[in-house]
């Protein structure tokens, strides 16, 4: 039994030692250490580390208990400390990447199968409900036609691009939803997103804008999205983020074209378009393939007009060439920015 | 009686259950139950839940439930508890809890 283990938390950032530790711990179960992770959940008998699931917000990372004390039911007591403690944190609703060999042990612990790259990941949440609600809900938004578009963009911050790319698509579909990516990670709040998204689109016909939701670009669909400073993408990310939108979200609402724009400087989203092509439209699957359309960027006096180049004419604090680059909210909520920083 | 925040009790030990209850937005009550033992005791596990909801008169939240094989007293325990902490309430009625 293991009754004498003892559970407590560690924050890796600030016990070195413990930290040090669990990462010994990690190598033994074949496992790297982490970036990101906020606490530590570890088990130990005695003096030894047996136990340890590391969170990061509200994903589960490092979770590993040492080979020795397997078949104990050790991980379920582990997994059951994790879950509280997220709680204590404020997140109920749970997601974990692991190899596919390991998503029955998982399904032990209360979590249900997302979406899998064969062979390679499997995304999980702790919640038999949580996709299906979500789909459901987003069934009662569907809209007739042939042709339904879609769109997902970050909008960090929303430019004449963006804008472009909105009107040609709206044009070309029957009905077109529109994605604003709900991860609050970005240069600009989600709530500033939005809103210059909101204005940005507005009197489009046959359009609906949506919030986007942890199951569109989120941490958890693809984590690193969002770390591509760093330039480098697995490429498993993008591509568990791709087959939950082919396998939940396009046909909850019909979506039979996603519509992107070619991208020149950001190799992250080139990267993520080029798996778009394959994931959508190439890989097999049980749902329908959707047709990805690129569409070449807007020229701007001789600039492709892009949401990294408006930031880095912020950072360097030249906003002569803005109004030929965002439209007028987000021109006026930028000189509001400039000013307030 | 309402579900106002997220809530957690019990475990995922064998022979315990974990019970997770969120607000819905509207006034319904939705129960999700797994089990290992559902195929034995799927009946029975649904009608002790269902007794609890009744007795504490939850009018409104969702209850996802994993079971690993627990009693029935331990079932009503983990449901009941799990509910008065994500309904925030102070005064208990204990008569409700028998």
């Amino acid at each position: 039994m293991n009754d004498d283990i003892d559970f407590y938390t560690v924050d890796p950032r600030k016990n070195w030692d413990e930290g040090a530790e669990i990462q010994h711990m990690l190598t033994q179960c074949e496992l790297d250490m982490e970036d990101g992770i906020d606490v530590f959940v570890v088990g130990r008998q005695g003096h030894r580390l047996v136990a340890c699931a590391g969170l990061e917000g509200n994903i589960v990372k490092c979770a590993a208990t040492v080979p020795d004390l397997r078949g104990e039911s050790l991980s379920l007591k582990l997994m059951g400390e994790v879950i509280h403690l997220a709680l204590e944190q404020g997140h109920l609703h749970l997601f974990l990447f692991t190899h596919p060999k390991n998503v029955a042990f998982f399904g032990g612990c209360g979590f249900y199968e997302l979406a899998e790259v064969p062979g390679y990941v499997t995304l999980m949440e702790n919640t038999p409900v949580g996709i299906k609600s979500y789909s459901e809900q987003l069934r009662t938004l569907a809209q007739p036609g042939k042709k339904i578009g879609c769109i997902v963009m970050n909008a960090n911050p929303f430019t004449f691009g963006h804008q472009y790319l909105v009107r040609l698509a709206a044009a070309q579909c029957d009905w077109l939803h529109v994605f604003a990516v709900r991860e609050d990670v970005s240069m600009f709040s989600y709530r500033d997103r939005f809103a210059l998204v909101q204005a940005g689109v507005a009197g489009i016909p046959r359009l609906t804008l949506h919030h986007g939701s942890e199951y569109m670009v989120s941490r958890a669909t693809f984590p690193s999205y969002f770390f591509k400073e760093k330039g480098m993408v697995g490429d498993c990310c993008s591509a568990i983020d791709l087959i939950l939108f082919r396998k939940y979200i396009a046909p909850a609402l019909g979506i039979t074209h996603r519509f992107v724009g070619t991208e020149p400087f950001c190799q992250t989203t080139r990267k993520y378009n080029d798996d778009m092509k394959h994931w959508l439209q190439v890989a097999d699957s049980e749902s329908a393939s959707i047709s990805v359309v690129e569409v070449p960027r807007t020229v701007s006096s001789n600039i492709a007009i892009s949401a990294s180049e408006v930031r880095r004419l912020l950072h360097s604090g030249d906003l002569a060439k803005m109004p030929s680059l965002v439209p007028r909210d987000t021109l006026n909520f930028l000189s509001g920015y400039h000013y307030a920083t | 009686m309402k579900i106002v925040k997220e809530a957690l009790a019990g475990t995922l030990e064998s022979s315990d259950l974990l019970v997770k209850v969120m607000p819905l937005p509207a006034d319904r009550v939705e129960v999700v139950i797994k089990s290992e033992v559902m195929h034995q005791f799927g009946e029975q596990i649904r009608k002790v839940v269902s007794q609890t909801l009744q007795q504490l008169g939850l009018l409104s939240g969702q209850i996802v439930i994993e079971d690993k094989g627990a009693l029935d007293c331990a079932i009503r325990a983990r449901v009941q508890a799990a509910i008065l902490r994500g309904a925030s309430v102070e005064q208990l009625d204990w008569s409700k809890l028998s």
